[in-house]
């Protein structure tokens, strides 16, 4: 299992970060087009990393209850 | 001789026995309420209770039509009654015939007033220090009975939501909860960001463990913000106080401990537009930026094109000063010319030819019937003037030149 991934939070904060400064608009055109791109890319982790969650509980003494694993 | 007593034996014996005291009939006892329960029947059924022991007791609706007060859980109170056994459960009870109000506070209560107002003192219920919930929690660490609702309906609560949970097993309820509560908070410790701390409803009495001090340091001592939700709503307990946020119920706690997932995705697809938007307006700007230069281009061209007519309006301007210099000029030779043309027209021309001017007085003397014999007049020649005398007017045509 990988270690790090990035956490949604992390990805969030990064999104937002990202709208605000392309919403200043202080950026050349290639700039913009490249921060773009990775935001769209973050969108997409976003998407995928809400869509795919799997229920993962432990137990930290004894077992889970037959019903909840 | 050892006697074998059916259990239906042994409680008649007890309840002879017990019902055989005077001293357990027509009793006041004193002590704190707890789960009470007004019956449908309009039986009440209660514990009596203090520091060290409790008791079962039933008010049936026959006696106890009229209270004059509210019963509910924590109040003190004077029962007055009989002792009886209940067989169907061989289980001693106080049947009250009347109930007083005690005035004054349970033993108990005032035990929780105090520990609420030390723990008050040391900062442990103040608002600046309750820290702020994640928004989207990664690890989320659950104290609770695994056997409990409470447990059922967070996870349920937290459905989907892509998180690890993290169940810190703990009694809930009984002698061990206590310890067993804060050491199951103890044991999350570096392994969660966000830590609920529930069970379902129960009596006062149940819910006692989360009034607990050690309960209430072991929330304090999390290195994650908790979530308590003991109980229903009208239940707040020392747990509540000192956790960083409170929830009615556990299916309240879970809601409050992760974000709205469809909101998320609403967001994420607005966040996607402002995005689009924002890169339009850029390209938008570029474009406008290229309009401008383009503008700017021309218009350096029509300034150039100013500059060479500028020029050519020098050149012009230059001609035409050098034009009028020119016609000043002429016209000056012109006025010479006609000067000299005038000279010509004037008299003095005329008089050096020989011609002569008559005058008589002012008037000029132009034919002979404008003077008299005998009269004077003036002779004006190119140089020098003559008074002459009329000798004779003379009318003739023949005298012309």
């Amino acid at each position: 299992m990988k270690q790090e991934e990035t956490s949604l939070e992390g990805a969030l904060d990064d999104l937002e970060q990202i709208v605000e400064v392309l919403e200043e608009g202080k950026m050349s055109l290639e700039e913009s087009l490249e921060l773009y791109e990775r935001g769209m890319k973050l969108v997409a982790l976003c998407q995928s990393r809400l869509q795919n969650a799997e229920k993962r509980i432990e137990c930290l003494t004894g077992e889970l209850p037959s019903d909840l694993s | 001789m050892t006697q074998i007593f059916t259990v239906t034996e042994l409680n008649s014996r007890i309840s002879d026995r017990l019902e055989g005291d005077l001293r357990l009939h027509d009793l006041w006892a004193r002590g704190e309420v707890s789960n009470y329960v007004h019956h449908r029947s309009g039986h009440r059924y209660f514990t009596l209770k203090d520091r060290e022991s409790q008791i079962s007791c039933v008010l049936f609706r026959s006696n106890g039509g009229s209270l004059d007060f509210e019963m509910n859980d924590g109040k003190n109170v004077l029962v007055y009654g009989d002792v009886t056994v209940y067989r169907p459960q061989g289980r001693v009870q106080l049947v009250a015939r009347g109930i007083k109000q005690d005035e004054g506070l349970g033993f108990r209560h005032l035990q929780l007033e105090a520990l609420k107002e030390k723990l008050a003192r040391e900062g442990l219920f103040a608002p600046e220090r309750k820290r702020p919930l994640p928004r989207y929690p990664q690890r989320i660490g659950i104290v609770t009975s695994p056997q409990g609702a409470a447990l059922r309906d967070v996870l349920r609560t937290l459905g989907n939501y892509p998180a690890r949970i993290i169940l810190s097993p703990a009694q809930v309820q009984g002698e061990e909860a206590e310890k067993s509560i804060a050491s199951a908070l103890l044991a999350l410790r570096g392994r969660s960001d966000l830590i609920i701390v529930c069970r379902g409803g129960g009596s006062t009495e149940d819910l006692w463990c989360f009034n607990s001090e050690m309960v209430a340091r072991a929330i304090f001592a999390c290195d994650a913000p908790v979530i308590s939700a003991v109980g229903h709503e009208t239940d707040v307990t020392v747990a509540d106080h000192v956790a960083d946020a409170r929830a009615a119920t556990p299916t309240a706690a879970a809601k409050m401990a992760i974000p709205d997932l469809e909101e998320v995705q609403e967001a994420l697809k607005y966040t996607k537009v402002r995005m689009m938007r924002a890169l339009w307006t850029a390209l938008e700007w570029e474009r406008d930026r290229l309009g401008h230069l383009h503008h700017a281009l021309s218009a350096r061209r029509m300034y150039s094109l100013t500059r060479d007519c500028r020029q050519r309006l020098d050149y012009l301007s230059q001609m035409l000063e050098g034009a009028e210099a020119g016609m000043l000029r002429s016209r000056r030779g012109r006025l010479e010319l006609l000067a000299g043309r005038l000279g010509a027209v004037g008299p003095q021309e005329t008089l050096q030819r020989g011609y002569a001017i008559a005058r008589s007085g002012k008037s000029l003397i132009v034919k002979a019937a404008d003077v008299r014999p005998g009269e004077e007049i003036e002779l004006i020649l190119s140089q020098g003037r003559l008074l002459c005398r009329i000798l004779e007017c003379r009318n003739d045509e023949e005298a012309m030149l």
